[in-house]
């Protein structure tokens, strides 16, 4: 699959993005590394209003980042680039966020790593049924509204 | 009793809520009912309930937000003037497509403001006229809850139990129970058990906020339409309403809308009954200017717009240590707790609020913030604290009766359009001093009961941007037609043959969820209106 919106260097520059926004946890990799820069790269092709805050988000790290590119930046150093733009742009980023947040948990590896089963439909799930007898102090109370 | 002059006898603007129930009532009196509808059939294959990114609906294809869903049948709003945002879904069923159910009643007090708090108006009918609506409505749609709330007068027995009780409805409990705080098993309009025909009991599925594909979810499509469109009456999709006709003398004739395929027809009624909710009526009365009412339809008192209302609502999340799982069961009302319903001066503001206590959301949206409205931090913090949320947190929304100010209100904007070049709304709206003094109480009671209950970490968002799901007032009932644009039975006071029957009508807001009210009054007005026929299209 390639990208359709994303060059070459912006995907790859998402990529590591996301490996510090969501690092690896567990079993599971990093955002970045799991493919969630494609699929943010879907988002910005079917909703065109996504591009321009993360487009701007992603220049502004490529600025901050100044002579040394972001690729060559150790961890502690790209977390800091990005706090810088955090700061700078809080909209434009928080947008980059959102969209790699989108992309992992909507992944069925990462929901399983929560527990989660499957989509809500078609078994959904099985729960207690009510209990009126936890009804009894309220009740007791007596009635509660005015009459008009 | 049919007027063959006319296209129809009755011509209904909007399938939501309000005008399915009108339509069936209508219909069942032998009255040839059309109603354009400027949205379509929601179709099974449309829900993301079985995708596992069935949490992103809530940011695209099922956003609340018109602006940001953006479907084509949607239209623009201007909300630049308002803290909350409108919203709402365009399409058969209305904004019952998707919604949580909630389904309260109003009490006594609610209708008779005025007399006993001093402020606003009182409505012209007493919650003792409507019940028997209640009931009614209720009987079509399938509620599940419990009678008995001492909170509220007696009522008749709800067609399927309470929803399930699970872990965080036990969570709930031990604060309120340490407190001693009312609270009861909200009524849904959600089955629990067997109701209705084509529709299956709640499976517990969670996510109800965007639709429900089995139809537990007692929305207007599943429930009145059906019985609607087999009692005869004509409902036309995709059909945008740009203005309602009137004749030399002032009196609605139809109305004016464009078709599925772009093209501008008129169709003729003995009667017109708005059914658009509380901003898409006012915009189309706005919209329909005249000689004999430049001002738009109904409207030289200039109320049409005004006294508009929301619930202005918080979000106050727990986070427990326990699993409470709020991302399973039905997403909406467990429990309310109405302990601080009533007037009570001394807290330093008139009327009230609920304690909505409700569920969770799946991981993306927590952490998103969604319902929670603070976003899990990124970074090396990120899974642990998305961990102590996500299936550990339950939320209560913290829903206030709004007062009608005439400076709230919906105009037409002077720029913005929809796809048809209909003016789109403009919504001006500020929280009022006794709402903000009843919002700072309010938050503190939820954060009291979550602090009771065991929380580790209390959530707040203030006001909630995206609550505008209650839209009211602005077409409001009154006896006095200087303050109100229809009577008691939906008529307009200014055009005798147009009707209200949406949120527009409510003259205030009470603290609780309004459909089964808005259900209730549209049937009401129904009613008057079928058996008063004659005399009303005249």
């Amino acid at each position: 699959m390639t990208a359709r919106i994303l060059t070459p260097e912006e995907l790859a520059l998402l990529t590591l993005v996301q490996d510090e926004l969501v690092p690896a946890h567990g079993d599971l990799s990093a955002a970045g590394t799991l493919g969630a820069a494609l699929t943010v790269d879907a988002y910005l092709a079917e909703r065109p209003l996504l591009r321009r805050p993360v487009l701007t988000a992603l220049r502004a790290v490529e600025a901050a980042a100044g002579e040394t590119p972001f690729a060559e930046l150790d961890s502690e150093g790209r977390v800091g680039i990005l706090r810088q733009v955090e700061n700078d742009d809080p909209e434009a980023f928080s947008e980059l966020v959102k969209q790699t947040y989108n992309a992992y948990y909507t992944r069925p590896d990462v929901q399983a790593s929560l527990g989660i089963d499957g989509p809500p439909q078609p078994l959904g799930f099985e729960l207690p049924a009510f209990d009126e007898s936890r009804l009894a102090r309220v009740r007791a109370m007596g009635k509660l509204w005015r009459d008009a | 009793m049919a007027t063959p002059e006319f296209d129809s006898d009755v011509l209904i603007v909007g399938s939501g809520a309000s005008g399915a129930a009108a339509a069936w009532s209508l219909s069942r009196r032998g009255l040839r009912v059309t109603c354009l509808e400027q949205g379509r059939w929601v179709k099974p294959s449309d829900y993301a309930h079985s995708r596992p990114d069935f949490e992103l609906a809530r940011q695209t294809s099922f956003a609340k937000d018109p602006n940001v869903r953006g479907w084509a049948e949607d239209y623009p709003i201007n909300n630049s003037g308002t803290p909350i945002y409108p919203l709402m879904v365009n399409a058969v069923g209305g904004s019952t497509v998707h919604w949580s159910g909630h389904f309260p009643r109003m009490r006594p007090s609610d209708f008779r403001v005025r007399t006993l708090d001093g402020v606003a108006d009182d409505w012209p009918f007493t919650y003792w006229d409507l019940e028997p609506y209640y009931d009614l409505n209720d009987s079509m749609v399938g509620v599940s809850g419990l009678a008995g709330d001492p909170g509220n007068p007696p009522r008749s027995p709800r067609q399927t139990p309470p929803l399930a009780f699970d872990a965080g409805c036990e969570a709930y409990l031990r604060g309120l129970e340490k407190l001693g705080w009312h609270w009861w098993p909200c009524d849904n309009a959600l089955i629990s058990e067997p109701f209705g025909e084509n529709r299956s009991p709640c499976n517990c599925c969670g996510p109800c906020d965007i639709g429900c594909p089995i139809g537990a979810m007692s929305s207007a499509h599943v429930t009145y339409w059906p019985k609607a469109l087999a009692q005869g009456v004509q409902l036309i999709t995709h059909a945008r309403v740009e203005q309602i006709t009137v004749d030399r003398a002032g009196r609605a004739t139809g109305a004016l809308y464009y078709d599925d395929q772009g093209v501008r027809r008129s169709h003729t009624a003995g009667v017109v009954v708005m059914a658009a909710n509380g901003v898409g009526t006012p915009r189309l009365l706005l919209n329909s200017t005249s000689a004999r009412f430049p001002n738009g339809l109904a409207n030289n008192s200039g109320v049409v717009g005004a006294y508009l209302m929301f619930h202005p609502v918080a979000f106050v999340s727990g986070v427990f240590e326990e699993v409470v799982n709020g991302q399973r069961g039905p997403i909406g009302g467990l429990m309310n707790c109405q302990e601080f319903y009533e007037t009570d001066l001394a807290r330093g503001f008139v009327r009230g609020f609920e304690l909505q206590l409700s569920r969770s959301v799946g991981p993306l949206s927590v952490a998103n913030g969604g319902i929670l409205g603070h976003p899990v931090p990124w970074g090396s913090e990120h899974h642990e604290a998305l961990r102590s949320r996500y299936a550990h947190t339950m939320t209560t929304s913290v829903m206030l009766e709004d007062l009608p100010e005439p400076e709230n209100r919906v105009t037409l904007d002077p720029g913005l359009t929809d796809a048809h070049g209909i003016p789109a709304p403009r919504v001006e709206y500020r929280a009022g001093e006794n709402t903000q003094r009843m919002l700072e109480f309010s938050i503190a009671r939820a954060r009291e009961l979550f602090e009771a209950a065991g929380a580790v970490e209390i959530l707040v968002d203030p006001l909630v941007q995206e609550s505008g799901w209650h839209l009211m007032g602005t077409c409001r009932m009154g006896d006095d037609p200087e303050r109100s644009v229809i009577n008691g039975w939906g008529q307009a006071h200014e055009c005798s043959n147009l009707f209200v029957i949406d949120g527009s009508t409510f003259t205030t807001s009470a603290a609780v969820n309004p459909t089964s009210t808005i259900q209730a009054v549209a049937l009401r007005c129904a009613d008057w209106l079928g058996r008063n026929y004659r005399e009303a299209a005249a």
